[in-house]
């Protein structure tokens, strides 16, 4: 696998981030108040792209970054995203050829890290679990995830040159 | 390619425990050194990169958004501008007793010398950015350190408190918005002129306690800063629930803000006033933000 494949993985992940903070900010798409968790979707799409380690490795720097622009502690966006990527290198299986599942998993892992970062989040004093709203902010992220499924799995396909109907690296 | 038995994928696991290990450490030390030093350095530094992407898709994306709500809630429009076209007819009415009563306002402020936010220096700043995850009730602004602003300083807009300024770079700024769950603000009830500590709780309303409080509130009772943190006078919001006080017991109950956080889009900072003018703080965290720009 070309270090290139990184490279751009790493790029689509920042642009990822932009795009959260500026399109889809409050006041701009959102529903209820909420917006995709883009670098989130972005990270599943990109697990047949790059090797497992690599996965791992973005997840963990692209959780960084948010966790250095966001207001929350350092390093936990990092912890959630390491763990939505080694999710996601686990399921990869299951991505080939488009399957049903795809939906299922993109969903359950949107979730999961948004959950996963209310307990973190509140271990370490962001007081994340009392927010109002907080199951919605859980689910609907992963709802607007699908929503963005297809438009995003289609730009990677096209930034990553891939032929159409051939998912796997 | 991940079957339990690949060797490969053992060490893709380690590599897995690895990092989160690394990543509790960060946050961790984080805590410990209450957000401030390398942390601190990290996130100017990372929001001076981020933040001429930001403002250059702002600028080509906002206009379009706009459209887009803007069509999308056309049906809407009809409606709210058949009520406004009656509200204007009860505010014509009015206009004539809100300037008798401005007049004698002022006079009380002059009497009471009471210190009006309008009469601070700002500077006005736009909102190019949010935070990157719904939990995030942060906002970034295109001026920073070199237009005067310092961490800590209030930030309002024509209806009141927005927040306060928590981390500052060159050329932007950071605010953390009341609605944030680690922030406190000291406030006073116009209409008992108890005060009290309100707090954010996201996205819903702010919760006030009143720890003192010998008289009840009024659902639509108006708050004010109390001049610890920010200057006082400040427009912070209305109470939602109507609560008794009762003697032993904190007073406790919901205040809906005075700003739609939602939409705001310019702010001004009150770059005239700072937060050691007051010498008081929040709890640690609050300490160490404001710390740490300035």
């Amino acid at each position: 696998m070309s270090r290139s494949r990184v490279v751009i993985s790493l790029l689509v992940l920042i642009v990822a981030i932009v795009i959260q903070t500026t399109i889809f900010a409050q006041g701009g798409f959102n529903f209820f108040g909420v917006g995709p968790a883009l670098v989130t979707l972005a990270l599943i799409a990109i697990c047949l792209r790059v090797e497992p380690g690599y996965l791992l490795v973005l997840g963990f720097t692209a959780g960084m970054l948010m966790d250095l622009i966001g207001g929350g502690t350092l390093g936990l966006w990092a912890m959630v995203l390491t763990t939505v990527a080694y999710s996601a290198g686990r399921l990869r299986s299951l991505f080939r050829e488009r399957s049903p599942f795809v939906v299922a998993i993109v969903f359950g892992l949107t979730v999961m890290g948004q959950l996963l970062y209310v307990i973190l989040g509140t271990l370490f004093g962001q007081g994340t679990v009392t927010t109002s709203g907080v199951v919605g902010m859980i689910l609907l992220p992963g709802v607007w995830n699908l929503v963005l499924l297809l438009p995003v799995f289609w730009v990677l396909d096209r930034v990553y040159g891939f032929k159409r109907g051939r998912w796997d690296s | 390619m991940f079957s339990p038995s690949d060797r490969r994928t053992d060490k893709v696991t380690i590599l897995f425990l690895l990092l989160v290990a690394v990543g509790f450490l960060v946050a961790t030390f984080d805590v410990r050194s209450s957000g401030s030093g390398v942390s601190e350095t990290l996130r100017e530094g990372t929001q001076s990169i981020f933040t001429p992407l930001q403002s250059g898709v702002d600028y080509v994306v906002k206009p379009v958004v706009g459209l887009i709500d803007g069509a999308s809630n056309l049906a809407g429009l009809r409606d709210e501008n058949e009520r406004l076209t009656d509200r204007i007819g009860e505010l014509e009415s009015q206009i004539h007793e809100t300037e008798a009563l401005e007049e004698k306002v002022a006079q009380l402020e002059e009497i009471n010398g009471i210190e009006v936010p309008e009469g601070l220096m700002s500077v006005t700043a736009r909102v190019n950015a949010s935070g990157p995850s719904v939990f995030d009730n942060i906002r970034y602004i295109d001026k920073g350190s070199l237009d005067g602003i310092v961490a800590g300083q209030a930030v309002v807009d024509e209806d009141g408190l927005i927040g306060r300024v928590d981390l500052v770079s060159v050329n932007a700024a950071r605010i953390r918005l009341i609605t944030d769950p680690i922030v406190s603000v000291g406030v006073r009830v116009l209409s008992t002129n108890e005060t009290g500590i309100v707090t954010g709780s996201g996205d819903g309303p702010l919760r006030l306690e009143m720890f003192r409080a010998k008289e009840a509130v009024y659902e639509g009772d108006r708050l004010v800063t109390d001049g610890s943190r920010f200057p006082q006078g400040i427009a912070v919001g209305t109470i939602r629930d109507t609560a008794d006080s009762e003697v032993g017991f904190v007073l406790r109950t919901y205040v809906d803000p005075a700003v739609r956080l939602s939409q705001i889009d310019y702010v001004k900072v009150l770059v005239g006033w700072s937060p050691t003018d007051a010498g008081l703080h929040d709890g640690d965290e609050e300490l160490t933000q404001i710390g740490g720009g300035g």
